[in-house]
């Protein structure tokens, strides 16, 4: 009984799950972390370099898709869009603490993880895969003044004003490298992936 | 290998407005304000919302760009437990009366088991399960109703700025614009005074060149009576002007007329006469001696002066007056018909 129900909740869109969460419905909460739990891992893994204060974000990360659910309208763009801006805010929030109080080591990824199979399956891995080299290969057509702002950016929870200091280059260009790497990669990838993520 | 030169890095464009909107959707704004100014903007702009769209849409690929990662087994289940907690309905006092039981089991399991279960206790237990849920979806649709409530109030904070700025920015053309006007005026203020002090100038210079004149004319009066006593003549007469300015003042003109001891020769010398009207000259007459005689006609100088040598006709004392008129060149008659201007008593 228990699998059918669960086996319907995969079937729903991230909305539905969404509109049931506002209902305080755990299961959908639970079908959507397992969509997309891996990926936010993932992201504060790859900024954080720390396992450990990982599972921490993403805890935090889907409690507040639990609170915070209802809030969510299309206005703020897709669900994919606000899950992952949620996730890449708390992450940077807790790089930039880090920074700041240099309280905390990181540890050595590799002592406590297998990142290149851990629970995913083969099918998930494959297609993971696949986008992920079409999106690697999208970042590395960006010019190299442009990935850079990116990477500086989005990975390293490096302000503007602190990209155009290391840089040495003016504020308004490092704005311009943003939003231009920002549209070129969209523009890259939207012919061969759709509006899907 | 990338090309590092990449010739469309212009901000060639884009609206100014929306220069963070990268920097928002790549988490690299500074501080909040900065952040929500941008909220603010996405929220209130259908242009600004478009561009974020856009731009966080290519954001998420950068999330995706990251391997996927399996976290632990336990974080899932740690999220649940958390989940569960907070989910936990408040305790509330049954208002139905339950017979206190010894064991643990909670108090509906022991209600049921009991045998007394009927079908109005199974009710009022609905009733109150529903009312503890229907108490948790009313408190968060009230936090929910808080937020709203906050980011609109955040958004009217911010559009309240955006107005203010706007007024200031106005409310400062419109001062520039006014000094500019009132510079402008100045500026014409300015060259209407200068010309007034041109002209005035030119009249100083004007009153200068006729006060030399003056008193030029002066120096000569006093030279040519010593000239006269040196030649052996003598000024017997000194002519006054008869005509008045426009203004009642009498015109500042003046003559003399000095004879030789010896013989009937004369001088007559004149100041401050006005050039004649055209086909006019003056005309110096000696009068009083039988019919008025006409002795010299004269032209005057730039500066109004004339020196005229003439004969007498009789002595000069046998005259009564002498006078100086204008007359018509073609027309000196016998009697003077024209408007005196210089006239005196011999005696």
């Amino acid at each position: 009984m228990d699998e059918v129900y669960r086996l319907n909740y995969q079937g729903l869109e991230d909305l539905e799950l969404l509109a049931k969460i506002g209902d305080q419905d755990r299961d959908a909460l639970s079908t959507l972390y397992d969509r997309y739990g891996r990926r936010v891992f993932a992201l504060a893994v790859r900024i954080l370099n720390d396992p450990v204060g990982s599972e921490e974000v993403t805890q935090d990360v889907f409690m507040s898709v639990w609170r915070r659910g209802a809030t969510y309208t299309t206005k703020k763009g897709k669900f994919t869009t606000w899950l992952f801006s949620i996730a890449h805010n708390r992450t940077i929030d807790e790089l930039r603490k880090r920074r700041r109080d240099r309280s905390r080591l990181n540890d050595n990824i590799e002592d406590h993880y297998d990142l290149k199979s851990g629970d995913i399956s083969p099918a998930d891995a494959a297609v993971a895969q696949s986008e992920y080299a079409k999106i690697r290969a999208a970042m590395e057509g960006l010019p190299e003044e442009q990935k850079n702002v990116v990477e500086l950016s989005y990975f390293k929870g490096l302000t503007q004003t602190e990209i155009a200091e290391k840089t040495g280059q003016p504020l308004g260009t490092v704005k311009t490298r943003m939003r231009l790497a920002l549209k070129k990669l969209r523009k890259a990838l939207s012919a061969e992936m759709g509006a899907q993520v | 290998m990338t090309d590092s030169r990449d010739t469309t890095e212009t901000n060639d464009g884009m609206d100014p407005r929306f220069e963070n909107l990268a920097g928002y959707v790549l988490g690299a704004l500074e501080n909040d304000d900065e952040r929500d100014f941008v909220e603010a903007l996405i929220e209130s702009d259908s242009e600004a919302h478009a561009e974020f769209t856009e731009l966080a849409e290519a954001a998420d690929l950068l999330a995706v760009a990251v391997p996927p990662v399996a976290p632990p087994v336990r974080l899932k289940s740690a999220i649940m437990d958390q989940i569960a907690r907070e989910a936990a309905p408040m305790p509330i006092r049954s208002t139905v009366e339950v017979a206190p039981t010894p064991s643990s089991t909670p108090f509906w399991a022991a209600i049921i088991r009991s045998g007394f279960a009927s079908s109005a206790v199974a009710a009022v237990l609905v009733i109150v399960v529903a009312g503890v849920l229907g108490y948790q979806n009313n408190q968060l649709g009230n936090e929910v109703d808080s937020l709203r409530a906050e980011l609109n109030a955040e958004s009217a904070v911010v559009a309240n700025i955006q107005n203010e700025l706007m007024a200031t920015v106005s409310e400062s053309e419109t001062k520039v614009a006014s000094m500019k006007t009132e510079m402008e005026t100045m500026e014409t203020e300015v060259g209407v005074t200068t010309e007034m002090v041109v002209h005035q100038e030119e009249m100083v210079s004007k009153l200068a060149i006729e006060n030399a004149a003056l008193q030029q004319a002066m120096a000569e009066q006093r030279w040519l009576n010593y000239v006269a006593m040196r030649e052996e003549y003598q000024v017997t007469s000194w002519l006054a002007s008869t005509q008045q300015t426009t203004s009642g003042s009498v015109i500042d003109a003046s003559g003399l007329i000095a004879v030789r001891y010896v013989g009937n020769e004369a001088v007559f010398q004149a100041h401050g006469l006005a050039q004649p009207q055209p086909d006019f000259a003056y005309t110096l007459w000696l009068l009083g001696n039988g019919a008025p005689q006409p002795v010299a006609s004269f032209e005057v100088s730039e500066i109004g002066s004339a020196t005229v040598a003439f004969l007498l006709p009789a002595p000069f004392q046998f005259y009564s007056s002498v006078a100086v008129t204008q007359e018509r060149v073609d027309r000196v008659g016998d009697d003077p018909t024209g408007i005196t201007f210089l006239s005196a008593d011999t005696n």
